[in-house]
């Protein structure tokens, strides 16, 4: 009886000190946002740009093939220099730091490069000793917020806060410090990588470099001397820019531009060939336009396609026939060869000859190979992917075979 | 499926017993119970109390005449949450072994979640993982007037720890390694929410033990 009264007496006990305790949640939530950064370009500017030794390759950018070397940007950060003259063992040479760079340029030994607002030139002649010649400022003024002259530029940043619920189902975060234009604008030239996605473009004695609605013209026939003559207004969107015979073929999320450039200083706009919003490389030959459509996160039309348009009235382009195609993201054209990445899904090389059949003649479709873009370079095929920056022998454009591939520390991810 | 393998473990447990069920050495003890617990606060202020299911077996070896250890497996569930707690246990037991008897114990070890499946659609992907579990109790021990035979009752205080990650994927090209390796977001996520439960639960359970 005597346990039974002491187990009565626990009981109420372990009950009392139980009623005061709940239980306890706690929610953490992390995620991605651009913060926005404020620079005085004055600061910026007062930074001495030196060469500094090799670094591995983060997250490469754009990737510019000039003699035996490779310039490959490394977004925001710098340019990485690179000896191919073996393209199965590319050499890592050294760096150079440029804050807010995003695209380059090689014309006559001199390498030009944005450095925020401002478009640097370096004399590169000496690949071991690099100079910065000169600094064309205030050229890239779309990066000035009007009221302060400070420089806004956005970090990749990841936040964890314990605060209330913000997402929305779906996966779409917004928040009051997060910008939605920010990240479009990211998003779309973190694989500026040369090819059919570059942004600097040189032709006959001038740079054209564009941005999201505006092309930009700098004469560079002095080459250490870049001079900017003024800006053409191309409309939103746009995104990739190619040269071709004397003409400026501007690929944005909703058609494709073309432009008379043999008054260089001064192009004018022949055509637009308007087509459904999607992104769209666009690569040239006499006759034909390629162009590739494809449905992504910032690109929200469904297509993915191939299309070939005729331009042999550069006034009056005309769609010739599309291919339907999984998920094209770059495109890359060597003589009557057209490779095309496919994403995660592979990479396929055609034979566009007749460009009524290119269907028919697909030559190879590596499904292992999951790419981004390429460059058709003079001693190798470039691809970039989750892989790296691989080299491939395109010599029998039938079948490819790999020589390399840089490793690089944080390769983007396919979606 | 969960009823099926509940079943299954129940089965498994009694055939076992049976088996040992004359051997001095060992210790067994079977409970069903439930376990209590209150929420947290509603919107009006108000907590949100839970009254769940609450089934242990526990197996152990005699130490000595008034100690046991052993481990313990079961089935608890947090509202919508069905955990798998499996733990190392002591029993010990006070007064002469033939009468009534008190007995404490403590269960130690950690909440399973493999009964919740990981849910992974097109945007997101959300799972559970189970965490640390400790299990006080005091009890009274009535044999019965045959055999090894004996009715157990016992109340006891619960901690589980209990986490739930919902990530959203991050569908854009953008390269996540370098940010994941210095922050907390997990590769291939545009953003991660974790929630950390802590359950505090009054757990009274009767069953057999021999």
């Amino acid at each position: 009886m005597k346990t039974t009264k002491l187990f009565i007496a626990l009981l109420l006990l372990a009950s009392g000190l139980f009623f005061s305790c709940e239980d306890q949640v706690t929610t953490t939530y992390t995620y991605r946002t651009m913060m926005p950064v404020y620079l005085e370009m004055s600061d910026v500017r007062a930074r001495l740009i030196t060469t500094e030794p090799a670094k591995p390759l983060d997250n490469p950018g754009k990737i510019y093939i000039y003699k035996d070397y490779l310039l490959v940007n490394e977004p925001s950060k710098g340019i990485h220099i690179l000896d191919n003259s073996n393209p199965a063992n590319p050499i890592n040479l050294s760096f150079i730091p440029i804050e807010g760079n995003i695209d380059l340029a090689v014309n006559d030994n001199i390498l030009y490069a944005d450095n925020y607002v401002d478009l640097l030139a370096f004399d590169i002649s000496k690949i071991t000793n690099i100079k910065l010649v000169n600094r064309v400022k205030d050229v890239f003024t779309h990066l000035y917020r009007h009221d302060t002259g400070q420089i806004i530029t956005f970090k990749d940043t990841v936040i964890t806060t314990d605060g209330p619920r913000w997402e929305i189902e779906g996966g779409w975060a917004l928040r009051s410090d997060m910008s939605f234009t920010a990240n479009l604008s990211a998003a779309s030239k973190s694989y500026g990588t040369g090819g059919s996605m570059a942004r600097f473009t040189l032709m006959d004695g001038h740079l054209y470099a564009v941005d999201e609605s505006t092309m930009r013209v700098f004469d560079v026939q002095n080459a250490t001397d870049p001079k900017f003559i003024k800006p053409i207004n191309l409309g939103w969107g746009i995104e990739t820019i190619f040269p071709f015979q004397n003409k400026l073929f501007i690929g944005s999320n909703s058609g494709m531009h073309i432009y008379d450039a043999s008054t260089p200083h001064s192009p004018t706009r022949m055509a637009v060939y308007e087509h459904v919003v999607a992104c769209d490389p666009v690569v040239v030959n006499e006759e034909h336009a390629f162009v590739t459509l494809r449905s992504g996160n910032f690109c929200v039309n469904g297509v993915n396609e191939l299309q070939v348009i005729d331009i042999k009235n550069p006034y009056d382009p005309k769609l010739k026939k599309a291919y339907p195609m999984l998920n094209p993201h770059g495109l890359g054209l060597a003589g009557d060869y057209l490779y095309v990445t496919e994403g995660r899904h592979g990479l396929k090389s055609f034979n566009v000859k007749d460009v009524m059949a290119i269907d028919k003649n697909q030559l190879e479709f590596l499904q292992n190979m999951k790419s981004i873009d390429l460059i058709p370079g003079p001693k190798s095929l470039i691809v970039i992917g989750p892989d790296g920056v691989c080299q491939y022998d395109y010599s029998a454009p039938s079948k490819l075979r790999k020589l390399s591939c840089i490793q690089v520390t944080n390769p983007v991810i396919i979606s | 499926m969960r009823s099926k393998v509940l079943c299954l473990i129940l089965l498994l447990f009694f055939s076992y017993v049976r088996s040992l069920a004359q051997e001095n050495a060992f210790f067994h003890q079977t409970e069903v119970g439930f376990l209590w617990g209150k929420g947290i606060k509603n919107w009006d202020g108000n907590y949100l109390n839970r009254m769940d299911v609450s089934i242990s077996t526990f197996h152990g070896v005699k130490i000595s005449s008034h100690h046991i250890l052993g481990f313990s497996v079961g089935y608890d569930k947090y509202d919508q949450i069905e955990l798998i707690p499996i733990a190392l246990g002591w029993r010990g037991f006070l007064g002469k072994a033939e009468k009534q008897r008190l007995f404490a114990g403590l269960d130690f070890g950690g909440g399973a979640a493999f009964l919740e499946k990981k849910e992974t659609t097109q945007w997101s992907s959300s799972w559970y993982e189970g965490g640390m579990m400790v299990h006080p109790m005091l009890g009274v021990k009535l044999p019965a007037k045959k055999g090894n035979w004996a009715l157990s009752a016992s109340l006891g205080y619960k901690r589980q720890q209990v986490s739930y990650f919902r990530g959203f994927l991050d569908g854009s090209s953008r390269s996540t390694n370098a940010l994941s390796s210095t922050t907390n977001l997990p590769s291939g996520f545009s953003s991660f929410n974790e929630t950390n439960y802590l359950f505090h639960s009054l757990v009274f359970r009767m069953g057999v033990m021999f």
